[in-house]
């Protein structure tokens, strides 16, 4: 349950740690697809991978925020 | 066939991806929730009723005190003198008309013997009728004496927390000034600063998640009520009475924050909650 990222008495809205945790899992599946060789695979790779860090965001908001 | 598949993924996780990313579009811009929140709390201020030397002060800063309490007392020595020279006033007032009474009755005697005028016998009357009205007076003024005697004993109006104590045994305080303030007990409530754009989604009892930014585990409440106005800049005059118009942007306004009142459940033990802490807040959605 995360409301607020305090650092040194700066209230910070939670996006700030969310955004690197999707930036961080997408970077994660872009990697183990390069080393399944699956990433050839897939059509439209930047659509993909946009696709998917929104999905991430998604769900790291609604796992994080407690709602 | 492969190509196709390629394809229907890829699409699939686009149109995942618009799904959950209207998800967090409504969830941030179209729930009722702020970072705006503010703990309250009723405030009384302490101002003594008559003016004086504090001869006596009962309290220190931050001290728990019961409704009742000496706070403080002011120096009664004016006001005892005051209330004596109004005792003597009311004995004089009252002697004062018994004189009259008496001298009345004898005159209705006299008016029967036919030996005073009708005229004098009205006179004694209403002199009889004025020293009554002076001792009604003289009993009033002794009633505020009295009051005033009374009220130099300044004690606790509500059970609470001293708060900014400047006060010190010997200063003078005048009659109406504040010179502290007591935290009204269990009176916490919490202010949200609500957008705009997101009070059409507020009604009163909705239930509200309180987070504080001291963590801890978050607070429970209901809204009471949604404010109903909010201060207008634009409405200002200046000293020639023309109103002071602020400028703006056409292209980017920001929206107002209106204060909607929440009501706390009862509070988890060992919950240190302070007038003016910040809070989130989050209303439940229909």
């Amino acid at each position: 349950m995360l409301q607020a990222v305090v650092l040194g008495g700066v209230e910070f809205s939670p996006l700030v740690v969310y955004f690197p945790i999707a930036f961080i899992l997408t970077a994660v599946t872009r990697f183990i697809l390069h080393r399944l060789g699956w990433h050839d695979k897939i059509w439209k790779v930047s659509w993909f991978e946009v696709s998917i860090f929104v999905c991430y965001l998604a769900l790291t908001v609604y796992l994080l925020s407690g709602r | 066939m492969t190509k196709y598949i390629r394809i229907i993924l890829t699409i699939l996780v686009v149109i995942a991806a618009l799904f959950a990313g209207r998800w967090v579009w409504n969830d941030y811009m179209h729930t009722p929730w702020t970072r705006d929140g503010r703990i309250r709390s009723d405030i009384v201020t302490i101002a003594p009723d008559v003016s004086g030397w504090v001869t006596h002060l009962n309290v220190k800063d931050g001290q728990s005190v019961k409704k009742g309490e000496l706070l403080f007392s002011v120096d009664n020595k004016r006001y005892q003198a005051t209330l004596e020279k109004s005792q003597a006033n009311t004995e004089n007032a009252l002697y004062s008309w018994q004189l009259a009474k008496h001298k009345y009755a004898r005159r209705v005697e006299l008016k029967s013997q036919k030996a005073i005028s009708e005229e004098d016998l009205e006179a004694t009357r209403i002199s009889t009728k004025i020293a009554e009205a002076n001792y009604q007076l003289a009993k009033a003024e002794q009633t505020l004496a009295q009051l005033n005697l009374d009220r130099t004993h300044i004690t606790a109006p509500v059970s609470g927390q001293v708060i900014n104590l400047n006060l010190r045994q010997g200063n003078y305080v005048g009659q109406g000034v504040s010179v502290f303030a007591i935290v009204q007990a269990d009176s916490f409530y919490v202010t949200g600063y609500f957008e705009e754009t997101k009070i059409p989604l507020i009604y009163p009892n909705q239930k509200a998640k309180i987070a504080l930014l001291s963590a801890g585990e978050p607070l429970t409440g209901h809204v009471v009520s949604v404010g109903k106005a909010i201060a207008n800049t634009n409405t200002q005059s200046n000293g020639q009475l023309l109103p002071q118009v602020q400028q703006t942007f056409n292209w980017v306004r920001l929206s107002q924050r209106i204060p909607v009142d929440i009501k706390l459940d009862p509070l988890p033990d060992n919950t240190q909650l302070s007038a003016g802490m910040t809070a989130t807040i989050h209303l439940a959605t229909q």
